[in-house]
């Protein structure tokens, strides 16, 4: 896999963050559950696997960048583990809708572990670190810094949506109401 | 409130990693990563009911 390969295959998955993002908004939004502490961390982890391919595409790839994302990948995938077995015993109804079947913390766990095995897979290919001089000083094009700002814009929403909904204290552990909003009233 | 804050940090290093020094970025990356995890330790508190 060449330099270019790569660094398009990074802003792919800058795309998969993205509506991994969007998705648990929309379900936020649109079924009006608000997400709970470790739901929250979940999402805060899917945008820090976002940091690794940022890197990729502006300072070509390199180990170290798919390092950090495994990081991430592992600590989201104990955060969402934990979540599952909070809910796995007999009668328990879980926290929230499923969607397709499964809660967000349960695809939240098959997303960490995929990702796991993705980064690992891409790691096998040694040609993407060879230097081709087309990369410097960012790569990728439209395509590449599109993704780039739609994962910040969605990381950034997350920003006002989580202070609205927890307001100045810590977040309450099961939420029913944005604090903002609801002093507001 | 701490997840405001986590969102605001982690939005921060992305804008350092796409347009800052790549060590700075890494080594914000490596405090945001462990915030996380003390995050996730202070709510990580309710027993789990499963035997091993």
């Amino acid at each position: 896999m060449t330099q270019t390969r790569a660094i398009a295959l990074n802003a792919l998955s800058l795309y998969a963050l993205a509506g991994l993002l969007a998705a648990a908004f929309a379900a936020q939004l649109l079924l009006g559950e608000l997400p709970c502490p470790l739901c929250l961390l979940q999402r805060v982890l899917f945008a820090t696997l976002a940091v690794g391919p940022i890197l990729n595409i502006r300072f070509g790839p390199r180990p170290s960048h798919y390092a950090m994302s495994l990081l991430a990948a592992v600590a989201g995938a104990v955060v969402s583990s934990r979540q599952v077995l909070l809910h796995i015993m007999p009668g328990d109804e879980g926290y929230g809708s499923a969607l397709l079947g499964y809660h967000y913390y349960s695809w939240a766990l098959i997303g960490f572990i995929a990702a796991i095995v993705l980064l690992a897979a891409i790691l096998l290919f040694d040609r993407q670190f060879e230097d081709d001089g087309t990369t410097q000083p960012v790569a990728g094009g439209v395509f590449a810094y599109v993704a780039v700002w739609l994962v910040i814009g969605l990381t950034a929403l997350n920003v006002v949506s989580a202070f609205l909904e927890c307001g100045p204290r810590a977040c309450a552990d099961n939420p029913i109401v944005y604090e903002l909003l609801k002093h507001g009233s | 409130m701490e997840f405001t804050i986590l969102f605001l940090a982690i939005a921060i290093v992305m804008l350092v990693a796409w347009r800052g020094p790549r060590p700075l970025a890494m080594g914000l990356f490596g405090v945001v990563l462990v915030a996380c995890v003390a995050t996730y330790l202070h709510h990580a508190t309710d027993v789990l009911k499963l035997s091993f």
